[in-house]
């Protein structure tokens, strides 16, 4: 035609331009060519069909000729009749195909090969519309292509796949995921499939009382694996980062309590000395991510009873590895909570500074150099009560020359700070005894309790149970701990007769004269009460009187505010309010107290109806 | 209510009682303000009769004096309803004003008028709104110390009994029966003490099915419903 249309072109230009109702011979053309197509349909069909069989053979991965392909199409589009006769047909027969595809790869193949395969057709389907397909086409046959071979599985991919891609840490397979699903709208169904394997991944971690001990670990390493995952296979969508947030809150308050009981532990064996190995940048970044963990925590209180009681041993044991690292903690507490959480153990490391400095000046003193026995060095943490975790006294009788040195250092800080009222912790103390035993000098390392126990043997050869037990007046399980530290340990400063694990009544001790050991300085480690249950139980206990408070707090300011309110709304509201999970029962109970107390009544009227009475 | 002053016999002085038999109120235009005097007078003389003399009040033996005169046994919940006619604000006393103005009320000022007021005096009690403030009232009766608050579970069961115990005779022998089980309470407060009325008054008795524990109810009546539901089972 280019070329009836070349050696017609003076024709062309200059009659067919004049005449208005002549077309140009190239519209003539095509005009003619279309009248005698569809003159024959069956040519049509054929071609039609003879296009679509070397498609799917294409698709079949067999090579065709695609300049063939490429005229025929344009020749269809300018004959016009390139919708209708061939792009119609087109789309079905692929939809058709890719629908079997879909069907027999989703059954023999495994979601990331499928996955693969889905990417290379959509790939193959793109670089057809560039190739020899009309541009118009594109969006639909797209759009079919995904809609069979994705819409329709998506569910069946998530099912069979995603648990295993999630398990196997496949970031590349699930960035692939995301990219599809996002082409298909289909996020949302992801998201919810990350959701609840977050929370059944987490739920085995969590509820697992066995493993309590790696929960945090675990946690730790299932959180940095689904931010990594995040980072590269979500591209850091918002919504999924919401998603992995919500279910880390639900999963980690899935066992009340425990949970933050543990991060608290976590963080003390992280706090304190003797966990060498690791460089306080890295001891920063645990501390971050715990505190990310920390965050989703609902029971904060718990989190901080435990966290002190902690702190509070770390401090006056002295076993804390940095201070730096400590009160970093603190600022991060500070920040997550604000000063009202960190207010008392602020209160903590400033005693501790106090206390250096009292212990300076008393030295320093005019008593202390004039009256105090020779020979004793005694240094004092002067704690403020209610900073601190309450301890229960322990009652000893402490030799003379301790005996002396309490009084005078008493009667030092009361002239200094007239007003106060000091009480002893013995159950706290530790001291640095010296000891000549006939093979050699040393210097014992021990608890307050264990050198009371041993300056009795400075004028006793051989002691029995009962003796110790009337001389000391220490309690009697915690005498028994203390004499099993020194004679049934590692190092045996004493020897008990007869030998044996426990300590018995009619037991007896003596001095142990063959004690060797390579070091001079010996640490006598105390049996320590091993977190007892009782221990436990009660500062979960004092966690629970704090939080009535703060129940009661609420009820009182939402019904300040409101007047008058109805019990539903009043325990909805109340829910909302509060951090800390709680029963319905507990805030009936804080409501009944209330009423009793009355700041609030029931409705004369309405029984369902509280008043608030100013 | 129990009051456990021994009785001692005092035998009502024959002179209240024969004034109180030759005397009727005479209404008439003229005799009208003597006549109220006069009632007063009657009405005095028959506190005076009980009152013990160094207190100016009528006291539990007084009391129970009075009971054994009108025939009635001093527990009776009829006793109950006269102090509450009469206001009394202690218990097993009446002072002389209460005595005064309760008697007015009851249009009483002998000893026999004041036995027949009694099952009016009931009828009156048992009307709703009246109930509901007597049924208050019993139980602010039993709080005999300053600053007291709370009654005792002990206390709490007899009153049930004798205030609730013809009406919903079930109910109070349930809720006594877990109140002698149960070892949370020791005491227990007004609040808790009206919504057991509540309960009586509204909870279909004994399926329990209208009974919603995400309701106001007092937590010591959820575990009741807990602990009668799990005795079913």
């Amino acid at each position: 035609m280019l070329l009836i249309r070349g050696i017609a072109l003076y024709l062309d230009r200059t009659y067919v331009k004049q005449a208005p109702n002549v077309r140009s011979l190239w519209d003539m053309g095509l005009q003619l060519f279309r009248k005698h197509l569809s003159l024959s349909p069956e040519v049509e069909h054929k071609t039609v069909t003879g296009l679509l069989r070397m498609i799917q053979s294409e698709r079949l991965g067999e090579a065709v000729d695609r300049t063939l392909l490429n005229h025929l199409l344009k020749m269809f589009t300018a004959l016009g009749i390139y919708a209708e006769s061939f792009e119609k047909p087109f789309l079905e027969c692929t939809s058709e195909f890719y629908a079997a595809e879909g069907m027999k790869f989703m059954q023999q193949s495994d979601v990331p090969d499928y996955l693969k395969h889905v990417e290379t057709r959509l790939h193959e389907e793109h670089e057809r519309c560039v190739l020899y397909l009309d541009a118009c086409t594109r969006k639909p046959l797209i759009a079919t292509a995904e809609k069979q071979l994705l819409e329709r599985h998506i569910s069946a991919i998530l099912d069979k796949g995603f648990m295993m891609l999630m398990d196997g840490h496949r970031i590349e397979d699930l960035q692939r995921m995301y990219t599809l699903f996002s082409r298909v709208n289909a996020l949302e169904s992801l998201r919810q499939a990350l959701s609840s394997y977050i929370r059944r991944t987490g739920q085995g971690i969590v509820m697992d009382e066995e493993k309590d001990k790696d929960m945090v670990s675990s946690l730790l390493e299932f959180k940095a694996s689904l931010d990594t995952i995040w980072e590269e296979s979500y591209s850091k969508n918002d919504a999924f980062c919401n998603t992995i947030k919500d279910a880390f809150e639900h999963l980690i308050n899935l066992r009340q309590n425990r949970p933050a009981e543990l991060i608290a532990k976590f963080l003390d064996e992280k706090l304190r000395a003797g966990n060498k190995g690791t460089s306080e940048e890295e001891l920063e970044g645990t501390l971050d991510k715990v505190l990310v963990l920390f965050r989703f925590i609902q029971g904060k209180d718990v989190f901080e009873a435990f966290y002190k009681k902690d702190l509070a041993k770390r401090l006056l044991l002295g076993k804390s590895a940095s201070i730096d690292a400590e009160k970093s903690m603190i600022s991060k507490l500070k920040t997550e909570c604000g000063s009202q959480f960190t207010n008392k153990l602020e209160g903590m490391f400033k005693d501790i500074e106090l206390s250096k400095e009292i212990n300076e000046s008393f030295k320093q003193s005019s008593q202390a150099r004039t009256k105090l026995p020779s020979g004793i060095e005694l240094s004092v943490h002067v704690l403020t009560t209610g900073y601190w975790p309450t301890y229960p006294p322990m009652d000893v009788r402490l030799p003379h020359e301790l005996n002396v040195y309490q009084d005078i250092f008493k009667e030092f800080y009361l002239s200094k700070y007239s007003g106060r009222r000091l009480m002893w912790q013995n159950s706290l103390g530790h001291c640095v005894l010296k000891a000549e035993f006939p093979k050699g000098k040393k210097e014992l390392a021990v608890s307050l309790f264990q050198t009371v126990v041993l300056m009795l043997f400075n004028d006793a050869e051989r002691l029995s149970f009962q003796d110790i037990k009337d001389s000391t007046g220490i309690e009697d399980k915690e005498l028994r701990r203390t004499l099993q530290s020194l004679a049934c340990g590692k190092v045996r400063v004493l020897q008990k007769m007869p030998k044996g694990r426990d300590v018995e009544d009619d037991d007896s001790f003596v001095f142990n004269d063959v004690f060797t050991a390579p070091l001079y300085r010996i640490k006598v480690n105390a049996i320590q009460m091993k977190e007892t249950v009782e221990e436990n139980t009660s500062t979960t206990e004092r966690v629970f009187q704090d939080r009535q408070y703060q129940v009661d707090a609420a009820i009182v300011r939402i019904m300040k505010t409101r007047k008058v309110l109805s019990h539903t709304l009043l325990i909805t509201e109340l829910f909302q309010q509060l951090k800390f999970p709680i029963k319905p029962a507990d805030l009936k109970k804080r409501i009944e107290s209330l009423i009793d107390r009355e700041y609030l009544e029931r409705d004369k009227n309405n029984p369902q109806i509280y008043n608030y009475l100013a | 209510m129990p009051r456990t002053s021994k009785r001692k016999a005092a035998p009502p002085s024959s002179a209240s009682v024969k004034s109180s038999d030759s005397l009727s109120v005479r209404p008439g235009k003229a005799g009208a303000v003597k006549a109220v005097t006069k009632e007063v007078d009657r009405i005095d003389q028959l506190f005076d009769s009980y009152a013990n003399k160094d207190l100016g009040l009528i006291d539990p033996e007084g009391v129970e004096t009075l009971c054994s005169d009108m025939g009635v046994q001093h527990t009776d919940v009829r006793i109950l309803m006269l102090a509450w006619k009469l206001k009394a604000k202690k218990q097993g006393y009446f002072s002389k004003d209460e005595w005064r103005t309760g008697l007015k009320a009851l249009k009483v000022d002998n000893l026999e008028k004041l036995k027949k007021a009694l099952p009016t005096l009931e009828t009156e009690v048992m009307t709703p709104p009246n109930f509901e403030d007597f049924y208050a009232y019993a139980f602010k009766y039993c709080l005999t110390e300053e600053m007291q608050k709370c009654v005792d579970v002990e206390t709490i069961c007899e009153l049930l009994n004798l205030v609730l115990g013809s009406q919903f005779c079930a109910q109070v022998d349930s809720i006594t029966e877990y109140l002698k089980f149960q070892s949370d309470y020791r005491v227990l407060t007004m609040d808790q003490w009206v919504n057991f009325y509540r309960f009586c008054h509204e909870i279909s008795f004994p399926d329990l099915h209208n009974y919603d524990s995400d309701q106001a109810w007092p937590l010591i009546l959820d575990s009741f419903v807990e602990w009668l539901r799990e005795k079913r089972k």
